[in-house]
């Protein structure tokens, strides 16, 4: 039923519905422009009804339009402080990300394989998992030195979770006959393990890992607005992206925050599509499917 | 004639009983109860147990010998005809009043010693004991379908099983067994272990070895002294209604944007699945905001909605709604086309196949959906709270550390936590409400 | 059983003829050019029992996809009593409840009860009233030895009870053809015996035709009048034997001479595709 044909016809109408919904936010952010106009009156008093004031469309109308967004990327562009942005939130998925995947695939993996390793970590890590990750920002920069790590540190929650969740699902799924035919061919324990549970989860790990980098990023960007900006909470230092996006805020261009979201999405994007290309590079097997 | 009976010991009896399917699995309280109907009888090479059609009293549990059992021809059987040994138990139809005659002829193929147990009277038995006669009926089921296609014969153990449960819910019944066999297995120990682990950790490295970087956080007894004072110190505790008045602003905050999502998230889905045409309008733009992080919308949140109260309650919607859309397209995507085929072959209308096959097939993924979105909701909630807002969860973690509070830092988390996994755990029983099949397909371990 | 030896024609009934004319199917006709069904010519009469045998992803479930209205053909027709299903110029037929197809891994839906999937195709028809619809339905499980497990989900019961809710869900709804996609497959060969005589006797009261594919020769040629023994891809029939072993039959047939001489007849020319499409690599279809 999903058959992934990249015809014309599916990429002309995806253009077509792109193109009609950036007309659509055009026209709605500069309805503080044509909507004082007297055909528009009956409108008007529809919206003040709503309660919402009666000068420009509700929501929509508070949005900068897509031409002043890209009038405003224009400029930021040539800034070399964007780009440090970019490194800045970019490097710190990474390190959360590369933590994460250190620390948790073999953590899951020995969930997975030892059943009293699993019966003693498994219900801790169940009890901690609901906790947001964000939640831990306050102890967490109670207890490292520096801004970094304890950013650093809640962004390693955040795709922890998810991996040895991935991990531990995984490993358990690997068809017993695998077993049963290693064993009969004479493998060793360790053999198992690397030939059999290693490969076997190996799957898990790259769905795991790319839902775990989607998450990195939100709480990359959740922590580099709430440390950076925000709240009281931190001091300078901040930077990347998401301190950006709270910065064009607090600094009142509008535009810049549009230009921020977009540039996360595309930053998030790539990096997603980095791993999947990863993924099938170390999972050859799978494409044949 | 039949030889006489003997009486045996019980011990003897109970032993015996152990040995066999379906007895195993019994409480030895109740093989006792058991032991006392049983008599042992010996029968010679040749002698014919019973016939096709004699009176269904007593089922029979061979000690040892051979005993060769054949089905009258009608009956549908993998092997019509089988010879029993030593632990075999027959003689079923003694359980089962459709068939007060026996479907069989038994035979001794040569010396043969024999436990009879009155099929009545064991009926009783089991069931003054619902949870360990429930077991052993369903035992019995597996193993009667396992041999034999009668369906009159399962139907008529499934009226049994039904009778025995007339009072409780089936789930239910089934719950306490699983707790039962879980108290008994390794798994609780080993939680206990853990958590004493973590725990103990806690306690020694912040508040005993003064461990360098944990010394500043706050210990594991001044958290507990604190949540559990009458009159605590940073104002925050189980006796104070602040702290449930947070609760419930987070909790009303997450139970509307949720709600929203789901009404908008599930019916978008579903039509993201169902039509091709309205997919490859409608997805790239979905695609296309997906990826911005719910947290960068923060700003633009503040600037489109007056009130924070609305764009916090946006903010958490929209995680909300794409986790929920993106799980019940592919949920849709991934039912099977022989069911879509089969509906249409049979004579269904598009909106019957939609109805009928598409809604109820795409559900279990419409729930794992909908766990993962009550799970970003709370995520986007506490970071929602945490830059803007008053009241709520995120405040209060957020508030607590500005105001050097730290305790309340702890009791916010450890309160977050166990109110987001209780919402999980309500989507997910729901789940199990609505995918009855499901369950019952998942407990029966498939076939 | 029912008694009295018949004569193949005196069994059949009077609908549900098909005939397969010249029929090609070529997948990516503007790319890789797969031709699955290469001329196939085909006449099922009415009320016949049609085994297709052929080795795994030879094309036969291509014909009986064409027949059901899943896919289309290249060209050629294929007529149904006359009525053309589907032809050059229609390559696509109407799926409907006059030709019903089992499926290989079975097509029961999970959520309904066995009951309720039995009784769908007249209910999504609206031909009668829900009750006079449980009621037929109640009655024709117990016919087919089905009572007791209206109530239970198909995933609490066994596969092969599985397999005969669908066929008679199938019948329900009073079908010119019955389309048996491998449907024993996944069965252990015991259940499979059971499943056979299970079939006939549905057969010998509701004398549908019925288009059974399969890859094993003793389930074909004790279960049809005729069989097919099909070419590996692209499939056309190789070779087209009448069973002469008359109806009612029961298990006795498989150890009858007859029966082992029609093995005979058929196992070389089977083993020469079945051979050939090894080497060709074939993967299962």
């Amino acid at each position: 039923m999903a058959s992934r044909r990249f015809n014309p016809r599916s990429l002309l109408r995806g253009m077509f519905s792109i193109l009609v919904f950036l007309v659509i936010w055009e026209i709605g952010s500069r309805s503080k422009h044509w909507l004082g106009a007297d055909i528009f009156s009956p409108l008007r008093e529809l919206i003040g009804m709503m309660g919402f004031k009666k000068t420009y469309l509700p929501w929509i109308g508070a949005v900068p339009a897509p031409t002043d967004v890209l009038h405003a990327w224009a400029g930021v562009i040539v800034d070399p402080g964007y780009w440090h942005s970019w490194y800045k939130s970019f490097s710190r998925v990474l390190a959360g990300f590369t933590a994460a995947m250190l620390v948790g695939i073999p953590f899951g993996l020995l969930l997975a394989v030892n059943r009293t390793a699993f019966g003693i970590g498994f219900p801790v890590f169940e009890m901690l998992r609901p906790i947001p990750p964000l939640a831990w920002v306050p102890a967490s920069i109670i207890f490292w030195p520096t801004q970094e790590l304890s950013i650093a540190f809640v962004t390693f929650l955040g795709a922890f979770y998810t991996i040895v969740i991935n991990v531990v699902g995984g490993a358990k799924s690997i068809d017993v006959r695998y077993f049963q035919a290693a064993q009969s061919m004479g493998s060793s324990k360790w053999d198992i393990f690397r030939r059999i549970i290693l490969p076997g989860t190996l799957p898990s790990i790259v769905i795991g890992s790319s839902v775990g980098m989607g998450i990195t990023w939100e709480v990359v960007v959740a922590a580099e607005m709430i440390s950076g900006g925000g709240s009281q909470i931190g001091g300078t230092g901040g930077g990347g992206l998401g301190f950006f996006i709270w910065n064009s805020y607090v600094g009142g261009s509008y535009e810049q925050i549009v230009v921020g979201m977009i540039s996360i999405g595309i930053a998030g994007f790539i990096s997603s599509e980095l791993l999947r290309t990863l993924g099938k590079y170390v999972t050859p097997w799978l494409r044949l499917r | 004639m039949t030889p006489p009976k003997e009486p045996i010991k019980p011990e003897a009896m109970l032993d015996m009983l152990k040995r066999t399917m379906p007895f195993q699995v019994v409480s030895d309280a109740l093989l006792r109860k058991l032991a006392t109907l049983g008599w042992q009888v010996n029968y010679e090479s040749g002698a014919v147990l019973y016939d096709v059609g004699d009176k269904a009293d007593d089922i029979f549990i061979i000690v040892s010998g051979k005993v060769e059992h054949a089905l009258e021809p009608g009956v549908h059987a993998r092997r019509p005809v089988q010879i029993l040994g030593a632990g075999d138990v027959f003689g079923w139809a003694a359980l089962l009043n459709r068939y007060p005659s026996r479907l069989a002829k038994a035979v001794c193929t040569e010396a043969t010693e024999i436990i009879r147990i009155n099929g009545d009277e064991l009926l009783r038995i089991l069931e003054s004991d619902p949870d360990s006669g429930d077991v052993v009926m369903s035992r019995f089921a597996t193993m009667i379908t396992r041999d034999y296609t009668v369906p009159d014969l399962i139907a008529q153990l499934r009226g049994i099983h039904r009778k025995m449960h007339s009072g409780d819910i089936q789930g239910m019944s089934l719950t306490l067994y699983r707790l039962t066999q879980w108290v008994k297995s390794p798994r609780p120990y080993l939680m206990l272990i853990g958590f004493v682990l973590f725990l103990g950790f806690w306690y020694l490295s912040v508040e005993v070895w003064k461990l360098p970087r944990f010394r500043e956080m706050p210990g594991i007894t001044v958290v507990i002294t604190e949540w559990m004072s009458k009159d605590p110190v940073y104002g925050l505790s189980i006796y104070t209604p602040e702290y449930y008045k947070h609760i419930g602003m987070s909790v009303w905050r997450v139970t509307q944007a949720f709600f929203l999502a789901t009404i908008i998230g599930v019916p978008f889905g579903l039509f993201l699945g169902w039509s091709r045409k309205f997919k490859e309008f409608v997805f790239p733009v979905f695609e296309l905001l997906r990826p911005i992080p719910v947290l960068a919308w923060v700003p633009l949140a503040i600037v489109m909605f007056v009130s924070t109260e609305s764009a916090v309650i946006y903010l958490t919607f929209l995680a909300s709604f794409f986790a929920t859309a993106l799980n019940t397209m592919l949920g849709v995507e991934s039912i099977d086309e022989s069911y879509v085929r089969a509906a249409n072959c049979l004579g269904a209308s598009k909106w019957q196949v939609f109805r009928h096959v598409i809604v109820p097939g795409s559900l279990p993924f419409v729930f794992t959906g909908l766990q993962i979105s009550v799970g970003v909701a709370w995520f986007s909630l506490v970071a929602a709270e945490m830059v803007s807002g008053q009241y709520g969860l995120g405040y209060v973690i957020n508030t607590s550390y500005t105001m050097v509070r730290y305790p309340t830092i702890v009791i916010g988390m450890i309160t977050l936590g166990a109110v987001g996994y209780i919402t999980s755990a309500m989507v997910r029983v729901a789940g199990d409400f609505l995918m009855q099949w499901r369950v019952r397909e998942l407990a029966l371990g498939g076939r | 059983m029912m008694g009295a030896v018949q004569s193949r024609s005196a069994s059949a009934g009077n609908r549900g003829a098909i005939k397969i004319d010249d029929v090609v199917k070529i997948y990516d006709p503007a790319g890789a050019a797969v031709m699955a069904v290469d001329h196939c010519n085909l006449d099922i009469d009415a009320g016949e029992i049609c085994m297709i045998v052929g080795p795994s992803g030879c094309g036969k479930t291509t014909l009986l996809n064409a027949i059901a209205g899943f896919h289309e053909i290249s060209s050629g027709s294929i007529t149904l009593d006359g009525e053309v299903l589907c032809s050059t110029a229609k390559p696509k037929a109407e799926p409907g409840s006059d030709r019903i197809v089992v499926f290989q891994n079975g097509a029961l839906f999970p959520w309904k009860t066995n009951l309720e999937n039995v009784a769908f195709g007249p209910l999504m028809q609206g031909k009668a009233s829900k009750a006079e619809i449980t009621e037929r339905a109640l009655g024709m499980m117990a016919d087919a030895g089905l009572g007791g497990v209206e109530h239970n989900y198909p995933g609490e019961v066994s596969s092969g009870v599985r397999r005969r809710v669908e066929i008679v869900r199938a019948l329900m709804n009073d079908p010119k053809v019955l389309l048996l996609d491998e449907p024993y497959r996944a069965l252990d060969s015991l259940t499979k015996s059971v499943m056979h005589e299970a079939l006939l006797e549905i057969y010998y009261k509701n004398k549908v035709t019925i288009f059974f594919i399969t890859h094993d020769l003793e389930e074909a040629i004790f279960l049809g009048h005729k069989v097919a023994i099909m070419t590996t891809r692209p499939c056309k029939p190789k070779k087209v034997l009448t069973v002469d072993i008359p109806h009612p039959r029961d298990y006795s047939v498989l150890t009858s001479k007859r029966f082992r001489e029609l093995m005979q007849e058929t196992s070389e020319a089977v083993h020469e595709e079945a051979l050939k499409a090894f080497q060709a690599g074939e993967k299962e279809g």
